[in-house]
């Protein structure tokens, strides 16, 4: 027994593969995994982006928002009202905070203060960070000075009969209290929330389940399709391929297209099932849709002849599309939404196939952007960048290894 | 109709031709035979266009194979040593699928397909997946395939290579009926008794290069052999072995224990070749003399067996 023991780990340690699937791969997941949803450390904690438009342009507003932007876990970018809402509606931001017009009047007169969050509901979990760490800033600035303010006209109605010059020192007394015990007075100041764009009918995580999942599973899908020219090779009906008058970019592109076709085809049946099964309107925005599966098809078949235009097996290429598709997968917000990733997560996810589709879903089905609206062309052009560049970068190596013969 | 000069290639420091050149005449059926390593692959891949050499020329029915290699190709049919068809496809798709490449026209092709089932004797299994043939049916539907395109040069990889006797002989039949319609043939074989009955003329290859060609009987007249001297031994062992190779011509070589001489001269060779073994001390325990055969005239120019 103990032979036949030592014998299966001597092979299992000798086949990459399974090493690989059975330890990096779980190790990179979990490390993905435990970045987007564990603590962070402290000292890692990276600002929170927040779009912030000043209406009221007054030295109060100015005051709050440098006071805002001296906290460390906020980074605070000035943008016009018009701007800023639409880089919430276009998915680039999570939410603007607007100091509406009446801000100092209201602080004045001590009345109901407007400032007002627009946020995207598909980002709740970042918003809710952001609006807890405002609740909590603000109303230590704004409330602070409110009250400060309340208490020196008190002493001012007060003492009205004494010297100026005492009442200045009154005030500055004041002042070094209010200093001394500042964030315990957070008395009644609220920012009204409102969603840019709301989830009325319970889409969003229709949305991302289907943009999600189909686009994981296409990769897989023509994975294997691009791979099928190891099989070729291997049985050697590449070679007689290349007997025939035809080119071998013919042979290659042939490949490709069939790789495209199949993924338009396994993409177009998945959405098909999603309006059977969950009432999702294919025609909402038909002609962005038809650009975005032909754009990820086109990509993800890229990225699986690549891989078989580089890697020396077919169990090369299985090993590899599992690794590169489970960690794009994970990366891109196929199986997290992005939105709950740490920022530098966020931004690692860009390398991905998986967030330009996913990206491009979000904007038809829950940004309702146009098919000419610039943000959304960006994702299905983003997608055909990477196709065309993986496609000549393909053909580079498919020359150099799958078509050379001994 | 074929004419290879000076053709060099090396793969990283391992030079696979060193300058071989050698003429095929239209209709001509050549046998290129070689060990394995010898070059035999990367000769036929470059003339068959899918392996370029480093230096030499090519051409092919006067078209030079550099420059115009889609030409040459449309003039060229290649049975691979592979059964290179889609085993989930039928033999008709298949068929179908390999003459369409080049650009034969439906009708056709459909025609040549029947043409070529019948030859084959597989007519009645067109529809059949060909994952679920038999080898030599499997074999069969590999040469069909390469002849869709009516090329004026065939070139065969080892076409009989574990196939039954059956298959086999229908084999050469198609192959004989193809060589007197005219069409040049290149084969490479293991077999010594296939080259022996189809070959007009062979060529043999041995370490990157030709190292003798001709007809039969012209090789036979090269290697200047009256027979082979076949020596076995009770007592053989690796350092008497040794001392064997290093007592007899290059042309001599131990096979399954087996000595073998080539000889040029039997009657005087054999009284030789036993009072040397005696100072060797070893021991003779069966002697016999063959005619010289392509299995000898191989082994005395390459000193290896065929199947080597």
């Amino acid at each position: 027994m103990f032979r036949i023991i030592a014998k299966d780990f001597k092979i299992f340690l000798t086949d990459r593969r399974a090493v690989m699937l059975t330890f990096f791969l779980p190790i990179m997941l979990i490390s993905i995994f435990a970045m987007a949803f564990g603590k962070e450390k402290e000292n890692n904690a990276q600002p929170i982006n927040l779009l912030v438009c000043d209406e009221d342009h007054t030295n109060a507003t100015a005051d709050v928002i440098t006071q805002l932007d001296s906290i460390k876990s906020l980074r605070v970018t000035m943008i016009p009202l018009d701007s800023g809402q639409r880089m919430v509606k276009t998915g680039n931001e999570s939410a603007l905070l607007v100091f509406h017009k009446g801000f100092k009047d209201s602080m004045d007169a001590g009345k109901k203060i407007p400032i007002e969050l627009l946020y995207d509901q598909a980002r709740a979990p970042e918003v809710g960070i952001l609006q807890q760490a405002l609740m909590s800033n603000l109303m230590r600035i704004i409330g602070t000075k409110t009250i400060m303010k309340r208490e020196m006209e008190r002493a001012d109605k007060q003492f009205s009969n004494l010297d100026t010059s005492i009442l200045r020192n009154i005030h500055k007394q004041i002042e070094a209290g209010f200093n001394q015990s500042a964030g315990d007075n957070t008395g009644g100041i609220g920012i009204s929330m409102t969603p840019l764009i709301e989830d009325k009918q319970g889409n969003l995580g229709l949305i991302q389940a289907i943009a999600g999942t189909s686009v994981m599973m296409l990769m897989f899908g023509v994975m294997a399709m691009g791979a099928s020219i190891l099989d070729e090779k291997e049985k050697g009906t590449l070679k007689r391929l290349m007997y025939a008058p035809i080119s071998t970019n013919s042979l290659l592109f042939g490949k490709m297209i069939t790789s495209i076709m199949v993924g338009v085809f396994q993409l177009a049946v998945m959405l098909i099932y999603s309006k059977i099964m969950f009432g999702l309107d294919l025609m909402h925005n038909f002609p962005a849709l038809i650009l975005l599966v032909f754009a990820t098809a086109f990509a993800c078949s890229s990225l699986g002849v690549l891989l078989a235009s580089v890697a020396r097996s077919r169990q090369q290429v299985q090993m590899l599309s599992t690794l590169i598709v489970l960690s794009m997968s994970a990366i891109g917000g196929s199986m997290i939404p992005t939105f709950m990733m740490p920022p530098f997560m966020q931004t690692l996810s860009h390398l991905s196939v998986n967030y330009w589709s996913i990206q491009g879903f979000y904007d038809i089905y829950w940004r309702n952007l146009a098919f000419t609206d610039p943000d959304f062309l960006m994702r299905p052009l983003v997608l055909i960048a990477i196709g065309t560049a993986l496609t000549f970068t393909s053909q580079f190596f498919y020359k150099r290894n799958v078509l050379k013969m001994t | 109709m074929i004419n290879v000069q000076h053709l060099k290639k090396s793969y990283g420091t391992h030079p696979a031709l060193r300058g071989i050149s050698f003429s095929i005449k239209q209709g001509e059926f050549y046998g290129l035979l070689g060990p394995n390593g010898a070059g035999k692959t990367t000769t036929i891949s470059i003339i068959s266009t899918i392996v370029k050499p480093d230096e030499g020329t090519v051409t092919i029915d006067g078209m030079d194979l550099a420059s115009d290699p889609i030409a040459c190709k449309k003039i060229i049919g290649v049975v691979p040593q592979e059964i290179a068809l889609y085993d989930n496809l039928t033999a008709q798709e298949n068929l179908m699928f390999w003459g369409s490449l080049h650009a034969v026209d439906k009708p056709t092709l459909k025609k040549r397909i029947d043409e070529n089932l019948e030859m084959m004797g597989l007519s009645d299994r067109r529809n059949d997946k060909v994952k679920d043939y038999s080898g030599g049916m499997k074999r069969r539907v590999n040469i069909a395939a390469s002849l869709l395109h009516l090329p004026k040069i065939l070139f065969m990889y080892e076409p009989t290579v574990g196939i039954d006797p059956q298959s086999r002989n229908l084999i050469f039949e198609v192959v004989e009926k193809l060589h007197k319609a005219g069409m040049t043939i290149i084969y490479t074989t293991h077999y010594m008794e296939e080259a022996e009955r189809l070959c007009d003329r062979i060529g043999i290859i041995d370490n990157g290069e030709i190292v003798a060609q001709g007809t039969l009987n012209e090789l036979r007249t090269q290697s200047a052999m009256k027979g082979s001297i076949n020596v076995q031994f009770g007592n053989f062992s690796p350092e008497k072995e040794a001392l064997l190779k290093t007592s007899f011509n290059s042309g001599s070589a131990i096979i399954d224990n087996k000595f073998i001489y080539p000889s040029d001269d039997v009657k005087k060779d054999l009284p030789k070749l036993i009072i040397k073994c005696s100072e060797l001390g070893l021991e003779p325990t069966h002697i016999d003399i063959e005619e010289v055969n392509l299995e000898t005239i191989f082994l005395k120019f390459t000193g290896k067996k065929l199947r080597d």
